[in-house]
């Protein structure tokens, strides 16, 4: 095609400063030098634009059509050229499209560096510049202009000083205001402070020089509090994420105008699922209401009681009411719970909003906190046992109570209760707790508060209701029988601990640990013999010390390579590996797990691990992709994140052919998989 | 972090029917007239991919493609194959490059287009649903009537027909992709060409 505009051009050259023109009905471009050259230091030159009114070129990100001015220089040996210095754009509105560009007169400024060898009389530029000018309708031009710039010393303020410097006016002041962009599946929110100069009381607008993130509408904006805000859809084109967005934010209308650079930090809560090809969200699942969420967490924290962690102590503390109930220890029982419950959300909110990248669960990820979990469940093991009894106050089990020893040896089983419940919870309720994690704080500390009451309301009943406390069995010889066996479930959640702690840290380790166990029960046993006295406590005291030693030592030991996973042929989770494979249109099962988590063990074993999936997977060219989040793992944190998760387990189908990833329900079968596999398209590999 | 998320929530349960057509989910249907008066539906077209070309015959970067015979080009190929191949113009009547049917009849015979027909959205609805955004834009419809491809026609944006031979042309990737069962390998880029006028 011709450019008819060439054809038009009327080339001038200004004899009096170096300049030359080209001029269409729509446009003239003039490229003009500031001074004359001096080696050694900077040339500004200026590529002057003249639109015909309603007119406009574009900004290096033209908005939703358009192209950028985009300038060739031919300049000699030694002397380079800068990008433009872009001037802030103004804000174009077309029937609902956006574009970003100049209109009037407007100056793009260059630099050149002029080496100070640079001997000649003249410094001869040449330019090709391409441009796009619209009103509705477009028309490309393209010129080729050349300028002969005199060398010498004179600082001249020629004919276009002014232009230069409404240039500079309007260059956007390079501002260090913390800046951050969270990318969601639809909207991407910047925030900001506020740079220096910025009136909070003044509307102000927001362009982002890379393309293809934000949409081109004007966004939501907001300053307020300190905080600048602009929450505007994501591109329909959007693709990856930088890990930097730049933006300009400006005030008012040129000349008027004030403009800042801001880099904001990118966070990319979509990545890498959805910046794959398809611009697909994962589909959330519709959020509990929040009635429902505490009727399921009362409901919940009241099944606890039946945990092998936590039951040995409510039985225990349930016979121990045999003679009459004390409304009083079963409100404060109640209280230490709850609190305990509340305090370990707290906890964990607390340093989530610090950025730890934490979820429930975490207290299963620290390899010295299972490791003391299990010693405390051993150490209550052998209490039970008879292997020796810690005055009865500390464990609230017993005599005590029933003769109505202190509200505060109450409210201490409460706190045990919720502690040896702890571990019990991230199995089995991970996901939901994690879920409640993600509410705002009211909400999620009342959800914790409400399980909380639900493991309390058993024993809180039978203290309240003499009635139901007149059923449970007489007293007599059998408790002690009763008590003997109640250990053993204890015994059983230390070995499960244990395992944890094996997977974690290795079986080095695990046996280091296990012997600091033996030491522990030496210790006790010597504590709770008869021939208690200065030589035994002095035992004890040691054995303990010997297995704190085991402790340290096990700890210090770095974890195998990586945890067993079972016998299915997966491949071990890598974000950016995620991304390449789903991006290439691979059918993806991810599966986050952790080997304290009984859910994602059991939906191994029954569904995941079973010969017919295996043999879907296979046959249906799924790679299948696992995540351990046995130990702390920022990666698989973030990658929980996107789903809306802090927990796990988590599965996500990435159906193939850069189709939306699907999250698989939390409960697998293995028809629930195979249907779900049934649903891929991948090209046999 | 817990910012973040409660952020992305919000987005989320804020997302709804207001975005435009997306790649992976069942691309918008429609009807329209066409230049010879005759009413074509998406849903007519099921088990057959379909191509929209968004065009505006006055538009430099639509010029470009045709006088190129990029585009025509890619609709014989395309036609060929058994791919139905629609143009669409959502110029608002009056503005540049909007046609009633003599008037498309007549671009397509000086033109030479090639495909399967030239459809009238002067009000500019369907060029709406979809979020067409510039002359041309591309949409690659698959034969299950899920959007496969959302963009530009090529990877080099320019009025420059010199830079077609070094670009890759999308649309072609794309449904060589869809026609040997394979993933599409880019199914969006940023649309590039004159605003359509609306």
């Amino acid at each position: 095609m011709k450019h008819s505009a060439i054809g038009l051009a009327l080339v001038l050259a200004s004899a009096v400063q170096a300049a030359e023109r080209v001029e269409t009905p729509e446009l003239a471009v003039t490229l003009v030098a500031e001074s004359a050259a001096v080696p050694g230091q900077p040339l500004n030159l200026g590529v002057l634009l003249e639109h015909a009114p309603d007119w406009h070129t574009y900004w290096i990100n033209p908005g939703d059509s358009g192209l950028p001015t985009k300038l060739t220089w031919t300049l000699p040996d030694g002397v380079v050229a800068s990008e433009i210095a872009w001037p802030h754009p103004e804000r174009f509105e077309l029937s609902g499209l956006f574009n970003f560009g100049f209109h009037h007169r407007q100056l793009l400024p260059v630099a050149l560096e002029v080496p100070a060898t640079y001997s000649a009389t003249r410094l001869p530029v040449e330019l090709k510049i391409d441009w796009l000018v619209c009103k509705e309708e477009c028309i490309p031009g393209s010129a080729s202009l050349d300028l002969s710039v005199p060398v010498g010393t004179l600082a001249d303020s020629g004919p276009y000083a002014a232009d230069f410097a409404a240039a500079r006016a309007r260059w956007p002041v390079a501002s260090a205001a913390n800046a951050s962009a969270h990318i969601a599946a639809d909207s991407v929110t910047v925030e900001a402070e506020l740079p220096a100069g910025f009136s909070a009381d003044q509307t102000f607008d927001l362009f982002p020089i890379q393309a293809e993130v934000l949409a081109n509408v004007p966004g939501d904006a907001s300053a307020s509090n300190g905080v600048l805000r602009w929450v505007v859809p994501r591109s329909d084109y959007f693709r990856d994420a930088p890990d930097r967005l730049s933006v300009v934010v400006t005030q008012g209308k040129p000349p008027q105008s004030r403009a800042w650079i801001l880099q904001a930090d990118v966070v990319n809560l979509t990545a890498p699922a959805t910046t794959a090809a398809s611009s697909v969200a994962p589909t959330p699942e519709p959020p509990l209401g929040f009635g429902w969420a505490l009727l399921f967490a009362l409901l919940g924290g009241a099944v606890l009681n039946l945990m092998p962690c936590v039951f040995p102590v409510l039985a225990l503390k349930a016979l121990s009411l045999q003679g009459g109930a004390h409304p009083r220890h079963g409100v404060f029982y109640t209280l230490g719970v709850v609190l305990s419950f509340v305090a370990l959300a707290g906890l964990l909110l607390g340093l989530r909003a610090t950025g730890e990248a934490l979820g429930w669960g975490f207290q299963l990820q620290e390899p010295w906190l299972v490791a003391l979990l299990a010693y405390l469940f051993f150490a209550m093991g052998l209490s039970l046992s008879g292997v020796f009894s810690v005055g009865e106050r500390w464990m609230g089990i017993g005599q005590s109570l029933t003769e109505g020893e202190g509200d505060r040896a109450a409210l201490f089983t409460g706190v045990l209760a919720a502690i040896v419940a702890s571990p019990c919870t991230a199995p089995l309720m991970g996901a939901a707790l994690g879920f409640a994690l993600t509410q705002s704080a009211p909400v999620a500390l009342s959800i914790f508060a409400t399980l909380g009451f639900g493991l309390a309301l058993p024993y809180l009943a039978l203290t309240l209701s003499p009635r139901l406390a007149a059923r449970l069995p007489r007293p007599g010889p059998w408790m002690d029988r009763f008590k003997h066996f109640l250990a053993f479930p204890l015994y059983l959640s230390a070995v499960w601990l244990l395992w944890v702690f094996g997977e974690q840290q290795g079986v080095l380790a695990m046996g280091l640990v296990l012997a600091g166990a033996v030491a522990l029960a030496m210790a006790l046993w010597l504590f709770g013999s008869a021939a208690s006295g200065r030589v035994s406590i002095a035992m004890a005291l040691l054995a303990l010390g010997a297995g704190g030693y085991a402790l340290s030592q096990a700890i210090a030991h770095e974890p195998a390579a990586s945890p067993a996973s079972a016998a299915s042929s997966s491949v071990a989770f890598d974000a950016a590996d995620l991304q390449s494979r789903v991006e290439q249109g691979d059918a993806v099962l991810v599966n986050m797990t952790a080997a304290w988590c009984i859910t994602c063990l059991a939906n191994e074993r029954v569904a995941l691990a079973t010969d017919a999936v295996q043999a879907a997977m296979r046959e249906q060219g799924v790679t299948y992709i696992k995540g351990d989040w046995t130990r702390r793992d920022e990666a698989i944190t973030r990658y929980l994140a996107q789903f809306q998760r802090t927990g796990v387990p988590l599965y996500v189908l990435y159906p193939g052919a850069n189709r939306a990833p699907k999250v698989l329900p939390q409960l697998l079968t293995p028809d629930i998989v195979l249907d779900a596999l049934a649903t891929v398209e991948t090209p046999r590999r | 972090m817990m910012k973040a998320v409660l952020i992305s929530m919000i987005a989320l349960g804020l997302s709804g029917a207001a975005m435009a057509a997306t790649v992976g989910q069942p691309a918008p249907g429609f009807t329209l007239t066409d230049s010879n008066g005759k009413a074509h539906s998406l849903a007519d077209f099921k088990g057959k991919t379909v191509v929209l070309e968004w065009t505006n015959h006055e538009c430099p970067f639509v010029v470009k493609h045709y006088d190129a015979r990029n585009m025509q080009a890619q609709q014989v190929a395309a036609t060929g194959d058994d791919v139905i191949w629609l143009n669409v113009n959502s110029g608002a009547p009056g503005k540049q490059g909007s046609v009633d049917g003599a008037g498309a009849n007549a671009v397509m015979a000086e033109k030479g287009h090639k495909s399967t027909a030239y459809l009238l959205d002067p009000d500019g609805k369907v060029g709406k649903a979809y979020g067409a955004k510039t002359t041309p834009h591309m949409y690659v419809i698959d034969a299950d009537g899920m959007l496969a491809y959302n963009g530009a026609i090529d990877s080099i944006p320019s009025a420059d027909q010199a830079d077609i031979p070094k670009a890759t042309q999308y649309v072609t990737q794309a449904l060589s992709e869809l026609g040997a069962g394979k993933p599409v390998s880019v199914a969006t880029s940023k649309p590039y060409g004159c605003s359509v006028k609306y």
